[in-house]
């Protein structure tokens, strides 16, 4: 059922992204930037699903060290891979926007450095993960370090109202910027689809971990017997 | 006052600028192009990673199970 459940989600998130590719090449050039402006539809979205991943992580953190609970170390991973996958979507996918529209790929402003921060965080994370046997010990120093890298979030997303940056002034939540509303609304199941898709992915690598564990168990017995 | 400032710009403009603002758009599709293809491929390669990891582990449980059940008979 629970598979069913996720199978589901994920069809219905792949229909909803074909879908609005045919309804974004439909719409009019962006009157400064043409139709390169329109890498935001999976730009931003990719972000949202980023953000809710790492958010993730990092309550999973907390209630790990609370608890010293594996399943919530196991769901800080899930949810950290996931975030880096869609953390490296938002990266690439800003780097192709930015070099017809600035001339280049890449900027040391503060938005683009602190989101490589960021990226390089949360894969430090997962790297250090390789680093630490002992079970216990690992899944304490990662929730420590997962915190820490939340730090890393706020910053980045208020970077472009803090700083004068290159890259542009916030669009939403912002009296700044303006969207249309047929564009906001496909922005909206873009959105959706991208969160519906890290819900898929977040539950398939828990189950993921959860083999791992039994693996580990087994390889216990195995020395044992 | 949108369409009257781009018949204006087009009055004003030179069969060099219409060239060139319509390779200019042309570009910018191309790099749109490039966007939707990079995020898709993203997402499908950590999909590819995924099922081969299921597929280690699966393998990796099953060996393990049967080693611990030979071990068990001697």
């Amino acid at each position: 059922m629970r598979e069913k459940i996720l199978y589901l989600l994920a069809l219905a998130a792949f229909v909803i992204l074909a879908r609005d590719i045919y309804v974004i090449a439909r719409f009019p050039p962006e009157m400064n930037q043409g139709n390169a402006f329109k890498i935001i539809f999976f730009h931003v979205p990719s972000w949202v699903a980023a953000g809710t991943a790492v958010a993730t992580a990092l309550i999973s953190s907390v209630l790990f060290l609370i608890t010293k609970s594996f399943k919530f170390d196991a769901t800080a991973v899930a949810a950290t891979e996931v975030g880096v996958a869609f953390l490296t979507v938002g990266l690439v996918t800003g780097s192709l926007w930015a070099r017809p529209i600035w001339g280049i790929w890449w900027t040391w402003d503060e938005r683009l450095t602190t989101t490589l921060v960021l990226w390089l965080l949360y894969g430090g994370y997962l790297m250090f993960r390789h680093a630490i046997e002992e079970p216990t010990q690992r899944a304490t120093f990662s929730a420590v370090l997962s915190i820490f890298a939340f730090i890393g979030v706020p910053i980045d997303y208020f970077s472009i109202r803090w700083w004068r940056t290159q890259h542009p002034s916030p669009v939403f939540f912002s009296s700044t910027g303006s969207f249309p509303h047929d564009w906001g609304m496909v922005m909206g199941w873009n959105i959706m689809a991208f969160l519906m898709l890290t819900v898929v992915f977040v539950a398939i690598r828990l189950e993921q971990e959860q083999a791992q564990r039994e693996i580990d168990s087994l390889r216990r017995m195995a020395h044992a017997l | 006052m949108h369409w009257f400032s781009h018949v204006l710009f087009l009055a004003q403009a030179s069969p060099d600028d219409v060239v060139r603002e319509i390779a200019r758009l042309q570009r910018n599709f191309q790099f749109l192009g490039y966007g939707f293809w990079a995020a898709w491929a993203v997402l499908i390669v950590f999909v590819l990673t995924m099922v081969s990891r299921e597929r280690r582990l699966k393998r990796e449980i099953s060996s393990l199970k049967a080693m611990l059940e030979e071990r068990q008979k001697r």
